[in-house]
């Protein structure tokens, strides 16, 4: 054993290699005029070269092939995975737009029945019968008209926009319309025409907001 | 070195390239299956914690930063499994304590009995094996610590990453372990 605990720490440290030289002069000295602690350096350093000798040994024959056997199966769906964590933006967009398209659809489905429905005005002829919505001669339809699942004929005027969905218009050369005419047929096209107004009420519920 | 691990550590990220990953055990199987024996003392079970490592090493790989020292991670993995697999199968008796009812008789002894080695083999026991089963007699920590700084020759700051601790850590259980085995191996 060291002669005090103070060389046993300083056989470590000398160990280590974190001695500075002066250090190092003050140890050498100190082990060539005590017995036990060159003793106690004696064993530590050999201990310390048996532990090294001991000679390195190698993994076994065929390591790689059973390491690589026990991998998982490559998959496509981990593929999708790490896409799907590399793209969290995305990924809610797309989510976004599958559940506005949806509810739109659902929207589209409920009301694509057959029965003829106007909004906006009441001084139209409505013939249910033939499916026929005509805004007579002379007739000043005040706003928009908006007309599902039947045709239109204007022969007088409408000061707002015409709206027609699943149906069709036509303008007599008498007629007239003030606002855009619209017909909406497809239920892509009746999206876009939702998108469209609600993009454009956000906009207007702005400009209201900044005008007051 | 480090530039072809880095390449192979990307073509397995980016396309999931098996073979590049083969590559990788090839350059690492034999310091991991070393740790492994060192740690666990019984080829048997080295083999399955190095292979365990491997395994791990691929499932996480995602994980891996890539400004750091492969080997750090890869060991790091490695030791963990160790250490963890000594914790479950630890003895609730140590070799070193003196058996109950006997006087000056360890159980170093008993094992010795009981598995009967003829004189001469015992004489002749290669001092690997020795030196290994000293090793083994090590707890945990000081081994994982002793094993990496003199058998894989690492650095304390690389040791004190793999093994989570500071550095200061380190070098007590290197500290412990080395006085632990002066004690032992001293009468070689």
């Amino acid at each position: 054993m060291a002669c005090n605990k103070k060389y046993e720490t300083q056989l470590h440290k000398y160990l280590d290699g974190e001695m500075i030289e002066s250090e190092r002069t003050e140890f050498y000295n100190h082990l060539d005029a005590c017995e036990e602690c060159a003793a106690h350096y004696k064993e530590l350093k050999k201990a310390v070269m048996l532990v090294q000798s001991s000679s390195h040994i190698e993994a076994p024959e065929g390591f790689t092939e059973s390491v690589m056997d026990r991998l998982p199966v490559k998959k496509k769906r981990k593929h999708w995975k790490k896409w799907m964590r590399q793209h969290p933006i995305l990924i809610a967009a797309s989510l976004f737009v599958f559940l506005m398209t949806s509810s739109l659809l659902s929207v589209w489905v409920d009301q694509s029945g057959e029965e003829l429905t106007v909004i906006g005005s009441q001084d139209v002829k409505i013939d249910r019968e033939n499916g026929m919505v005509i805004v007579p001669e002379g007739e000043i339809v005040e706003g928009d008209l908006f007309v599902k699942n039947g045709r239109v004929e204007v022969e007088g005027e409408i000061t707002g926009d015409l709206t027609v969905i699943n149906g069709e218009q036509y303008l007599a050369s008498a007629g007239n319309v003030s606002g855009e005419i619209e017909e909406v047929d497809q239920a892509l096209e009746w999206i876009w025409y939702h998108t469209k107004r609600i993009t454009s009420d956000v906009f207007s519920f702005g400009e209201e907001k900044n005008n007051e | 070195m480090d530039a072809v691990v880095k390449r192979l550590i990307r073509a397995i990220k980016k396309e999931e390239d098996q073979d590049a990953f083969a590559e990788l055990v090839d350059l690492y199987k034999d310091k991991v299956f070393q740790i492994a024996y060192r740690m666990t003392g019984n080829s048997y079970e080295a083999q399955d914690m190095a292979q365990e490592s491997f395994l791990r090493a691929y499932a996480n790989l995602e994980s891996y930063d890539e400004k750091r020292k492969f080997s750090t991670w890869l060991f790091r993995i490695t030791t963990n499994l160790c250490i963890d697999r000594l914790r479950k199968k630890k003895p609730d008796y140590s070799l070193d304590a003196e058996l109950q009812g006997t006087e000056g008789l360890t159980g170093y002894s008993q094992v010795a009995a009981s598995e009967k080695l003829p004189e001469e083999q015992v004489v002749t026991m290669e001092m690997q094996e020795w030196v290994q089963r000293e090793i083994s007699y090590l707890p945990p920590k000081h081994r994982s610590a002793i094993i990496l700084r003199y058998i894989e020759g690492l650095p304390i700051k690389q040791i004190s990453e793999i093994l989570d601790l500071p550095a200061n850590t380190v070098k007590t259980h290197i500290h412990r372990g080395r006085e632990a085995l002066r004690k032992r191996l001293k009468d070689a």
